[in-house]
């Protein structure tokens, strides 16, 4: 019994493992199943395969494998043989299905693939490899030029970007990205390619040419600028960059402004309902003058703002202090009031933004200060809303009784 | 507990009687009443009486029921005839809030004898008193500065006369002239002044209703009271420190106890001692002697001795008189000043011819 189990357990095993294995060779995808007379081949992209001798009373063929005019391999088959190869890593499989007589023999095969996507010409080619066409290999040389490579700051230059196909095939799906570099501004543009183009054999064109401005001086290698294509068979090709030229910008570096705001609590800590001020210290510490400095004092939930400064408005809520200008080593301070009516710890934020009057990118500098947290603690009176209702209704009963005590005995003196 | 009358005639009654309620409070405080009980040991009424408005107006610590105003103007301006006539019309009114308040043991009727009111409704009040109640009546009068006037004399020498003719039990005299020694000015004066007698009688009042070691009771005053000449004074001393009692005993009978001028050792016939104080200054040693050296000259001395703890002596005498020569004094003054209101007045008679000179232009009219 023992042993007819086993049996039934292995043929389960067997019958699932021919499932497993029926479902892996669905994967593969048949390109071809036909018949292919002696002398032509079936062509996969630049690879061939040659029918080369169809022998039927053996129920044999013998097939040559070719990558372009280079033979890979040859194998013989007989009928229901296979042999594989790899076409860009990809498995074809080719099975002899049967062979068949005629003024010329032919095998009737199958030809099956791992991944199909990969396959841009197929199909029998009449004559083999040697009447086979085939696709090439567009080559993009990418030239990156600068009008000039030593500048003064502040001065532009003009760059260009010509590609040219140095290959024998054309450049299809061709796109051009190219990225600016820092430092320098981009003052105007003259060309841009845009979008996906191709570029025949031999053929040459200015893909960009802009002009940058530089913004501060040094020595800055552009990045390069880089390219995608295809050849006429839909092969992609790995990307390809241009050279990288250098520029050295020569002069003094711009002066720039560097603001700072600190903030500091009159009293770190406060009773409840009490009011505490709050001084606000801008300077500019930087070799340039500040300009658009603008300070939003945020205040965290609770926290109030009771009065301050004149020069410090309520924008949407936010007190906020604004100066068109801040000079060198200038400083300005500016006091405020703030009160909670919650117990808690509330740290009062200034966030800060300016501009540097002479930077050339105008950029906008943001920062941010923070005191150390405000302390709020229980009220002076506190601790009589904290008793017990006892404690206010006897000394107000008392009161009541000492009042109508006295009303009682002035009313019984008063004549 | 003895039910004891208190009635404060006119001005000064009305004082005297304010400032007796407010030492019963136990406090000098003026909010006293508002946290204070009267201490009174028996039950004691008070009732203030005046014409004038503004006097009982002035009272501060004796309650407004017993308060009486007898409308007329605003007093009878010193005029006894007018006083006795205001205090007829309304006798139903007095007699009737006095009957409410129940029947007493003894009475004082407090009042000035040189004022209006007071020096004439008390001869009539304790007349009516006294015929419609058996209990005893004293009166405690106080004598004019001699200074303030003749109309004042001569107000007390008939006061005084129509009081002891009214059939009270007593009378108890308090003499401003005499003590106006205190100095001061005439405000804290009299003020002083009514303070001293108000004290007199509230320890008077407290004595009469206390247990004593040795006793005097309302029987051995009213004995007191109801010797000599009806006329009586208040003796008082209490001590601020350690003093031997023999010396408070001395001080009481002395001028400057005193509330009349009087040589007590000539004049008193009777006498009742009240002696009160912490029982280690009460020698009775010492206490005998001195009441014995009393008892030599005015007769008989009824003491009596109470024992509080912690108090330094005080001692209170009431001297009833045989003589008075400072009374004599003060009649004598009187008769001069009841001269001169009649000359004056013939005066006047005589000035009214003067009105024959402006009857000379009668019927004229002037020309211009």
């Amino acid at each position: 019994m023992k042993f007819k189990k086993m049996i039934v357990c292995l043929l389960l095993i067997a019958a699932l493992s021919s499932v497993v294995f029926a479902g892996s060779a669905s994967a593969k995808s048949v390109l071809y199943e036909g018949d292919i007379q002696a002398g032509d081949g079936y062509q996969i992209n630049n690879h061939v395969i040659d029918v080369a001798d169809v022998f039927p009373s053996e129920d044999y063929a013998s097939f040559y494998v070719y990558e372009k005019d280079t033979e890979l391999m040859d194998k013989g088959l007989d009928i229901n043989d296979t042999f594989t190869f790899e076409i860009d890593n990809e498995e074809v499989e080719v099975k002899l299905l049967d062979t068949k007589t005629g003024t010329l023999p032919r095998a009737e095969i199958a030809i099956t693939i791992t991944d199909e996507d990969i396959i841009n010409t197929k199909g029998v080619v009449d004559g083999g490899h040697e009447k086979a066409e085939f696709s090439g290999t567009p080559i993009i040389e990418i030239t990156k030029s600068v009008s000039s490579n030593t500048i003064q700051a502040g001065d532009s230059v003009t760059v260009t970007v010509r590609a040219e196909n140095k290959g024998d095939d054309e450049a299809t799906d061709l796109r051009f990205s190219n990225n600016l570099p820092e430092k320098f501004i981009l003052e105007e543009t003259f060309v841009s390619q845009s979008g996906e183009m191709s570029l025949d054999v031999g053929e040459s064109q200015q893909i960009f040419v802009y002009r940058i401005t530089s913004t501060e001086p040094g020595t800055f290698t552009l990045k390069p600028t880089t390219a995608t294509f295809s050849n006429n068979a839909g092969v992609d090709f790995p990307q390809t960059s241009s050279n990288t030229p250098t520029i050295t910008v020569e002069g003094e570096p711009a002066a720039m402004a560097d603001v700072e705001v600190s903030a500091d609590l009159q009293e770190p800590v406060i009773p409840r309902g009490e009011s505490t001020e709050v001084t606000l210290l801008i300077r500019n510490n930087g070799e340039g003058d500040a300009e658009a400095v603008s300070v939003d004092i945020q205040l965290p939930d609770g926290l109030e703002y009771e009065s301050g400064d004149s020069e410090i408005e309520i924008i949407s809520g936010t007190p906020t202090i604004y100066l068109q200008t801040l000079g060198v080593q200038q400083e300005k301070e500016f006091t405020f009031n703030v009160n909670a009516e919650e117990m808690g710890s509330y740290p009062v934020t200034a966030s800060y933004s300016y501009i540097s009057a002479e930077d050339p990118e105008a950029e906008e500098i943001n920062s941010e200060t923070t005191t150390n947290a405000l302390e709020v603690t229980k009220g002076k009176y506190d601790v009589i809303f904290e008793q017990p209702l006892y404690v206010y209704i006897v000394p107000v009963v008392i009161i009541l009784g000492a009042a109508a005590w006295i009303y009682y005995r002035r009313q019984q003196y008063r004549f | 507990m003895l039910n004891i009358l208190m009635v404060g005639n006119g001005q000064c009654g009305n004082r005297i009687l304010d400032s007796i309620n407010r030492q019963a409070f136990g406090s000098k405080s003026r909010f006293a009443k508002f946290y204070s009980k009267q201490q009174y040991k028996s039950n004691v009424q008070t009732l203030a009486i005046n014409t004038a408005v503004n006097d009982l107006k002035e009272m501060k610590y004796t309650k407004a029921k017993d308060r009486i105003h007898i409308p007329h103007l605003h007093g009878v301006g010193a005029n006894r005839n007018v006083g006795r006539k205001v205090f007829d019309e309304n006798k139903s009114q007095i007699m009737r809030n006095l009957d409410e308040r129940g029947s007493f043991d003894l009475a004082f009727v407090i009042t000035s004898a040189s004022g209006g009111t007071g020096s004439s409704f008390t001869p009539s009040l304790i007349r009516e008193l006294k015929e419609q109640n058996d209990y005893p009546v004293y009166a405690v009068v106080v004598l004019p500065f001699r200074e303030e006037g003749t109309l004042y004399l001569q107000n007390a020498a008939f006061a005084l006369k129509d009081i002891r003719e009214s059939g009270v039990d007593g009378i108890i005299l308090a003499d401003n002239q005499y003590l106006k020694q205190m100095g001061g000015d005439v405000e804290s004066a009299y003020d002083s002044i009514n303070e001293m007698i108000a004290k007199r009688l509230i320890f008077l009042l407290d004595s009469l209703d206390s247990e004593m070691m040795m006793v005097t009771d309302l029987g051995d005053f009213k004995t007191v009271m109801s010797g000599g000449a009806g006329i009586a004074t208040i003796g008082y001393y209490e001590a601020d420190g350690e003093v031997p009692i023999r010396t408070a005993i001395q001080k009481a009978v002395s001028p400057s106890g005193l509330l009349f001028n009087t040589n007590v050792y000539e004049e008193a016939s009777r006498s009742m001692m009240i002696i009160r104080g912490d029982k280690s200054y009460l020698s009775i040693d010492e206490i005998s002697t001195e009441v014995e050296k009393l008892s030599d000259s005015v007769g008989h001395v009824f003491k009596g001795i109470i024992v509080r703890k912690g108090e330094y002596p005080r001692v209170l005498s009431v001297l009833t008189l045989e003589s008075a020569s400072e009374l004599e004094e003060l009649y004598h003054l009187a008769v001069d000043a009841i001269n001169i209101e009649k000359e004056k007045k013939e005066r006047v008679q005589k000035d009214k011819e003067v009105d024959k000179a402006f009857s000379q232009i009668e019927g004229l009219e002037p020309h211009y």
